[in-house]
């Protein structure tokens, strides 16, 4: 089903040439990350009606007001690398692309802040800052693509969250057209964390006042362990250190890097410890730390030639994937006490095939990419049944009391789990306030019902699948 | 690597990470359509069977206007993440276009002046020297003699009253260092790059061929141009279409100089006092992987003032000017120079010079939009002033 005529009419009216729909473009933006096998199509309208690319405040409100009088979904999307389903379509609607935004950046070196927009590249941000000699403390992994709305929207943890925590961490305002189209500017904590993870259900985000730091090199080490249980014991320790970042490889991804980038390094659980380094003695002090670390803790120091260059190829792992023909990702948040067993667990799942990477995001957790290649392209049918598996592989995490990293649509229903019930309930009250007719981004966050058996939800409907599959 | 690529096969490989967000004409657009991954869904939408006949319709159309919004700056292509070849999928992309009868007509004309008349403005063959004429300079006993060198002048240095300052400066380099050269004059072909970049396979190897086969005449070992377009077809593409039979060492100017420099058969004997600047062509750097020459000769200079650009190397940023889109979307060129045009005002440099035509021709415009009080020079009148005899 495409646009009603009069609510199309209406777009137009309001948006001219911002907004599209042409037939092309439409398939161009009907998927992130994570490629929709075509058998989840009966449940997953995904392909949208529509496509605005706001330029300001003015379009972004026009475009709420439109959908609130036509009831047609407005889906935010930014850079679309996010593999959670959050900007693409549950049930058709317009996307709104809040990449045609522009802004200046403004620099405050003495608040150690920048005001940007939203649609800014994290590497494209940096790269300005370090022209002034600030930096931004914390990178997603993809850096080169992801846009600091997207990141903020989907709740994100990346290189440098061990020191300077996640998204929210980084906010000082943040300004938001709310799907009733008012413009707010929130600068108490309590008002943005509802931003930060709430998916664009709660509007889009046009501008964010982010912390900055001076930009301090980076001193890097390397130490590797034998077993879950030793890597458990060892990033207990670490953690304490207070390093600006700790990076966990699997012995398999290590396989594939070794393979990929012509490295060497042992076949065990390696980590890389990274740490802000200003002056001599701070580093002999990080060394000094870090020894007494893994004495503590146990594991192996890593010969330090391997170092640097490891640290080299942080924003590229996902180079493996080009000597294979398809891969699956998925993502979840441990806590760092008890993730030995589970991750002694994931060893034998897939018939060890599955391997991982994870960042520590504070003293007691770190967040885990788990992927899956294939030296075959998957069929439709088998890519559902790999992916509901790997599903399931991340829900066992819950018996740990592990989580998964952001809700989108396939972790919708999962928000209290990530962000507990007190601020469950507070973004379910705003959400009612601000978007009565769930105009923003409907399927996100809460777990809509299934459109074929409207009685279950989403939610329930993939773990029942799940649970299904041997 | 051959010419041809199985375009879908590589287009499903494209793991969707986006790193190729950092296209310089996407980054004006702004809708996906134009974002190279977004091009590459497309590819993948065009040439798989079985693709709807609406849509079918609707996708060439979007396709071909994305793929001549690309100004071919190779920025996509070394970002990507599992290394796809993007810049042979486009050239494809752009054949098929051929093909179909997709080409606008600027792009068609060039096309055929090119093919009839080996050069990229129509002109005479016999016009081809006549820079020389025009700047009291006679190549007669240089010209389609034998010698190890041969001066490739390459269409824009050779027919544009804007670039003479290119071939005069060239020549007074080599006349300088004493090395024996030759140039083609009238039997100097197109490069064929700007036919290979519209995807014109088969009349670029004709042009390649030709080249070829003259040099071949003279007995020439190696060949230094001053165009960054002429580089990249000799270094990248010949080899490709010609294979072994190319065995032409290729030089830039940037290059040959910095030997001559060495060798001690160029002296500098100037100083440059004002403050200069460098933008990296892409058609050098991110095709061909030549940025040190240049920063090389630079050093020698005594007490010089130089800045980096804030994106250089492989980062430059694209002057918008490639790909031939000033004939596809002027409008769009002017956007991209624009961001370039912003670093170069950051560096206040007095000088800014740049190893391509091309780029001298956008940034000129660019200083001149902007009324920035800047110098824009190519490297050969850079070296020649450092170099020559002062008057
Ligand atoms: C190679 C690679 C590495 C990655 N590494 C990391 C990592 O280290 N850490 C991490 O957290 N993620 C990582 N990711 C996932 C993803 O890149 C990040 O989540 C990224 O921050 C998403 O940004 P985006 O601009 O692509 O947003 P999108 O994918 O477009 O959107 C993400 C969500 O935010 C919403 N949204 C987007 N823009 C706005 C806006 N302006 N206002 C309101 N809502 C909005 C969307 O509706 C959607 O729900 C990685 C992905 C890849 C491909
Ligand atoms: S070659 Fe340059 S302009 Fe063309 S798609 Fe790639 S990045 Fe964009
Ligand atoms: S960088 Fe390469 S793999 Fe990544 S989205 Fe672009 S084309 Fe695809």
């Amino acid at each position: 089903m495409t646009l009603r005529k009069k609510a199309r009419n209406k777009f137009v009216k309001h948006l001219g040439k911002q907004f599209r729909d042409d037939k092309t473009l439409l398939q161009v933006y009907s998927r992130d990350m994570a490629e929709l096998p075509s058998t989840t199509k009966l449940l997953i309208r995904n392909i949208p009606d529509g496509i605005i690319l706001p330029r300001n405040i003015k379009d972004i409100q026009q475009a709420y007001k439109v959908a609130n009088e036509t009831k047609v979904p407005l889906i935010p999307r930014s850079a679309g690398t996010s593999g959670f389903g959050g900007s693409i379509p549950y049930k058709k609607g317009v996307i709104l692309d809040g990449k045609g935004l522009e802004s200046d950046i403004i620099v405050e070196p003495f608040d150690q802040s920048v005001l940007v927009s939203p649609s800014m590249v994290f590497s494209e941000l940096q790269r300005y800052l370090k022209m002034q000699g600030v930096s931004l403390c914390v990178f997603p992994s993809s850096y080169y693509s992801a846009t600091l709305g997207g990141f903020i929207a989907h709740g994100g943890y990346g290189v440098g969250s061990a020191q300077y925590g996640g998204a929210i961490d980084q906010i000082l305002a943040i300004e938001v057209v709310l799907p009733n189209v008012e413009l707010v500017n929130y600068t108490e904590r309590e008002d943005i964390e509802l931003i930060v993870g709430s998916n664009g259900t709660l509007g889009l985000i046009t501008k964010v006042q982010l912390k900055i730091k001076f930009d301090i090199p980076l001193k890097h080490r390397g130490c590797t362990f034998d077993s879950p249980k030793e890597l458990e014991d060892g990033l207990k320790v670490l953690a304490s250190i207070n390093p600006y970042s700790i990076w966990i490889l699997n012995p398999k991804h290590v396989a594939e890097m070794n393979d990929a980038f012509g490295f060497t390094l042992p076949n065990r659980y390696v980590v890389l410890i990274s740490k802000e380094v200003s002056f001599e003695e701070e580093e002999s002090d990080f060394h000094a730390s870090f020894n007494q670390a893994i004495r503590d803790g146990g594991g192996q120091i890593l010969d330090k030639r391997y170092t640097d260059k490891i640290w080299d190829i942080r924003y590229k792992t996902f180079t493996m994937i080009k000597d294979y023909q398809d891969f699956l990702v998925s993502e979840l948040i441990l806590p760092i006490e008890k993730s030995g067993k589970y991750l002694q667990k994931l060893a034998s799942e897939f018939n060890g095939q599955l391997h991982f990477e994870g960042e520590v995001i504070n003293n007691s957790h770190f967040s885990l990419l788990l992927f899956l290649y294939f030296d075959e392209k998957l069929t439709p049918l088998k890519k559902t049944i790999i992916n509901l598996k790997l599903y399931k592989t991340v829900m066992k995490g819950k018996k740990v009391g592990g989580f998964p990293y952001s809700t989108g649509l396939w972790f919708s229903g999962y928000y209290s789990k990530i962000f507990g019930k007190e601020q469950y309930k507070r973004y379910k009250e705003l959400k009612k306030k601000v978007d009565p007719k769930n105009i923003s981004n409907p399927g996100k966050v809460i777990s809509p019902r299934v459109r074929i058996f409207p009685l279950i939800t989403f939610k329930f409907a993939l773990k029942i699948a799940s649970w299904l599959i041997r | 690597m051959s010419w041809q690529v199985d375009v879908l096969e590589f287009a499903q490989k494209c793991v969707y990470c986006g790193y190729c967000s950092v296209c310089p004409t996407y980054k004006e657009l702004k809708w996906e359509n134009y974002h190279p991954r977004g091009i590459i869904d497309q590819i993948k939408l065009y040439f798989t069977e079985g693709t709807k006949d609406d849509l079918q319709k609707d996708v060439s159309k979007s396709l071909f206007e994305a793929i001549f919004a690309c100004t071919m700056c190779k920025a996509c292509e070394n970002i990507c993440i599992v290394d796809l070849p993007l810049l042979k999928i486009w050239e494809q992309v752009r054949q098929e276009a051929f093909k179909r009868g997709r080409w606008n007509p600027q792009l068609l004309s060039l096309y055929n002046k090119a093919k009839d008349t080996h050069n990229i403005y129509g002109l005479p063959a016999e016009e081809r020297l006549s820079w020389a004429g025009m700047v009291g300079m006679n190549l007669a006993r240089r010209t389609l003699k034998k010698a190890p060198l041969a001066y490739f002048v390459g269409c824009q240095a050779s027919y544009s009253g804007k670039m003479i300052d290119i071939p005069a400066s060239v020549v007074t380099i080599l006349r300088k260092s004493k090395v024996p050269f030759t140039v083609l004059g009238n039997e100097e072909w197109c490069c064929g790059s700007p036919i290979f970049l519209a995807g014109g396979y088969s009349v670029g190897k004709t042009f390649a061929k030709h080249n070829l086969e003259q040099l071949k005449k003279l007995g020439v070992k190696r060949i230094v141009t001053a165009c960054s377009g002429c580089y990249r077809a000799f270094k990248v593409v010949y080899p490709r279409i010609l294979g072994e039979k190319w065995d032409i060492e290729v030089l830039h100017i940037t290059e040959l100089t910095k030997e001559l420099l060495e060798n001690k058969k160029l002296k500098i004997k100037n100083k440059i006092s004002e403050k200069i600047t460098f933008k990296d062509p892409c058609e050098l750097v991110r095709h061909c992987g030549l940025s040190e020459p240049l920063r090389d000769v630079i050093e020698k200079i005594p007490n010089v003032r130089f800045e980096e650009l804030p994106s250089n190397r492989d980062d430059a940023l694209c002057c918008g000017g490639g790909g031939l889109l000033k004939l596809n979307n002027a409008e769009l060129v002017k956007e991209v120079n624009d961001r370039l045009m912003t670093e170069i005002e950051f560096t206040e440099a007095d000088i800014v010079t740049n190893g391509c035509p091309t780029c001298l021709d956008t940034i000129q415009y660019g200083a001149k939009q902007r009324g920035l009080e800047i110098e824009v020079i190519d490297v050969s009148e850079l070296i020649k002033r450092l170099v020559e005899d002062k008057k």
